[in-house]
């Protein structure tokens, strides 16, 4: 697929699939169109050329809610001109499955108790949404896309104003619950951590996409961020672990 | 994590269900029916509160006037009234039934429902434009109606009848609409910050021309019909003036009420809101429509009344929260409360001439819109 605006283009015919239940890592520097591969995935751009199938449907010919049902997005905009508490925060992720002037049921209320529980913020839930730290906002927007009820959960910097535990927290999280995960994500290390693949890409194009070892190389990391770095393994974890200069 | 792994997995599974039934639960609901629980109580009772002002604000707005009516004579007169003769035997002067009937219940219904739809109107819009500071007069629509209907006095166009200052107010709200609208599209999406901007510079610019208008007129009277008018009042109340306002606020939040849950999700931010599923663009343009009728009605009937649409919904959130189901019903009751009250005031304070209402709810309005900006000024969105 192929995003533009106006003579830039941000995706530049890019081809992904991702199997069901993959942990899938979007890395590159700012700028090189991740966000923008996300945003065409929760149906908030449009591609100018190519289609995004979700489930072998092209998202566009649905409705918004059909791919709301399907897709939960945790993004960067935050719920907090108006008083909305964090409970109704987290309730919105059921609009997609409701008929107009359907009222909530239990059934609703149970996957809202249940998300919030999970998300850890039974304390907060009925204080207003902006009265919270960045990473209790952060862990509300996922817990609203958890209520989705998605088998897709879209990422955009989940880890943005988490503390080092619950960076770890939501990504082990996310990886745990068995739905296909697609974030873009700055932190290598974390990345190489928790994903199954990675695609690292750079001005609106995939330069390389496969397992963490096979993506994150000392040439690659030079070319695409223009940094020396020195790739050795986790003592621990055995996993990639990217030390810069 | 630390919650321990036998409740992890109970509420992962949880998460996993399908509803209990593949029917879907159809049908109408009470507003927020089963919606965070803990702040039921508290919305039935503020509800009641609220209805019970309207009932005293709308009870005053019977006794007072040139001639004043005892609680007592008043109710009867409307129970007698609304019964059709039956339920009470008069023991009344025949004027105070004439007053109450002919006067005072059609304005205290059209306060109501012009203070109904102000508030409504609002709130929506200020859902759409994402910002709590924003009000009906902020998209253009307040100045467009007042320039329709001063084209209409300083040109003596009556060709329409009794009716033409109202549809001339109609068009010309809708008219600054339109053009709102295609100023804030051009170039693409249509953003609330430039909607709001665009609806600035058209009302800075309907102002002018209307002021243009009342000084270049050979009438001398104008200027203060117009003021008068674009002020706002309920002195030209008639039964005939009420059915055009009743039906469409009816009709107005009827629609709001149904597209309540969308509405809820223009709170968290375009990007949020096609997550979770709304054709963004369509609805907002769809809502600003018809807040945008229900303001050129409003404007229509009583002239330009400033603050309420800003103020009411501000209050109401703070009393029964921000999601719409709920909060779109209270501030229907006390958008109408106020404006009756506002009326009281207006027709009281200086007998037996009548101030202006827009002046009356200006001097309310004013200073606690100035308070709110000083007390929150960061959660506001004023500062980020």
């Amino acid at each position: 697929m192929t995003v533009r605006a106006g003579t830039q283009t941000l995706v530049d015919d890019v081809t992904l699939e991702v199997p069901p239940g993959m942990f899938l890592g979007l890395l590159g520097p700012n700028g090189a169109g991740k966000s923008t591969l996300l945003r065409t995935v929760y149906r908030m751009i449009r591609p100018d050329a190519g289609v995004v199938r979700l489930n072998g449907e092209d998202a566009w010919r649905r409705a918004a809610a059909w791919v709301a049902r399907h897709v939960g997005a945790v993004v960067q905009d935050m719920p907090a001109e108006f008083p909305l508490t964090v409970r109704d925060v987290v309730a919105m992720g059921r609009s997609a499955h409701k008929a107009l002037l359907e009222p909530d049921t239990p059934h609703d209320a149970a996957l809202i108790d249940a998300a919030i529980a999970l998300q850890q913020l039974g304390e907060f839930q009925h204080r207003t949404f902006r009265t919270l730290s960045g990473g209790e906002r952060q862990r509300a927007l996922l817990a609203r896309a958890l209520v989705q009820q998605p088998q897709i959960l879209v990422l955009d910097e989940p880890t943005n104003h988490l503390d080092i535990h619950y960076q770890l927290s939501l990504l082990r999280f996310v990886r745990e619950i068995g739905v296909t995960v697609i974030a873009a994500l700055h932190d290598l290390n974390l990345a190489a951590m928790f994903c199954d693949r990675l695609c690292l890409m750079d001005r609106g194009r995939v330069v390389a996409l496969g397992t963490p070892e096979d993506v994150l190389t000392p040439a690659r990391l030079g070319e695409v961020y223009g940094v020396d770095a020195t790739i050795q393994r986790h003592p621990r974890t055995g996993t990639v672990w990217v030390l810069p200069g | 994590m630390s919650n321990s792994a036998v409740d992890r997995a109970a509420h992962l599974t949880t998460l996993r269900t399908a509803p209990p039934s593949r029917r879907r639960a159809r049908g109408i609901a009470f507003p927020a029916a089963g919606a965070s629980s803990a702040g039921r109580g508290r919305f039935l009772a503020v509800t009641v509160g609220i209805i019970a002002l309207l009932f005293v604000c709308a009870l005053a707005g019977l006794m007072v006037g040139s001639v004043s009516i005892p609680a007592g004579t008043a109710l009867s007169i409307v129970v007698h009234w609304l019964s059709g003769g039956w339920l009470v035997t008069p023991d009344w002067r025949e004027a105070y039934e004439i007053i109450i009937v002919q006067t005072r219940i059609p304005r205290v219904i059209l306060a109501a429902v012009v203070g109904a739809s102000l508030g409504v109107s609002g709130m929506v819009i200020q859902a759409i434009v994402r910002n709590p500071l924003a009000g009906p007069s902020i998209l253009g629509v307040s100045s467009g109606a007042a320039t329709g209907a001063v084209i209409v006095m300083r040109f003596g166009l009556v060709t329409l009848g009794a009716f033409t200052l109202h549809i001339a107010a109609f068009l010309g709200g809708l008219a600054a609409l339109t053009i709102v609208f295609w100023i804030a599209r051009t170039g693409g999406q249509m953003t609330p910050t430039r909607l709001v901007l665009a609806g600035v510079a058209m009302s800075a610019v309907l102002s002018a021309v209307t002021s243009l208008l009342v000084l270049t007129s050979p009438d001398p009277q104008l200027a203060a019909r117009v003021l008068f008018w674009t002020l706002g009042g309920f002195g030209s109340a008639q039964w005939k003036l009420l059915p055009i306002p009743v039906i469409a606020l009816v009709i107005g939040l009827a629609i709001m009420l149904v597209q309540a849950r969308r509405l809820n999700l223009l709170m968290a931010g375009d990007e949020s809101a096609v997550a979770l599923g709304l054709d963004v663009e369509r609805f907002r343009r769809g809502m600003f429509v018809l807040t945008a009728a229900l303001t050129g009605i409003t404007v229509a009937v009583s002239g330009v009344i400033g603050f309420v649409g800003l103020i009411m919904p501000h209050i109401v959130r703070l009393l029964v929260g921000a999601d719409h189901r709920r909060a779109l019903p209270a501030v229907a009751l006390l958008g109408a409360s106020f404006t009756i009250a506002a009326d009281l005031v207006a027709r009281s304070i200086i007998a037996p001439l009548e101030l202006p209402v827009g002046i009356v709810t200006a001097l309310v309005g004013g200073p606690f819109f100035i308070w709110l900006l000083r007390r929150d000024a960061r959660s506001l969105g004023v500062v980020k």
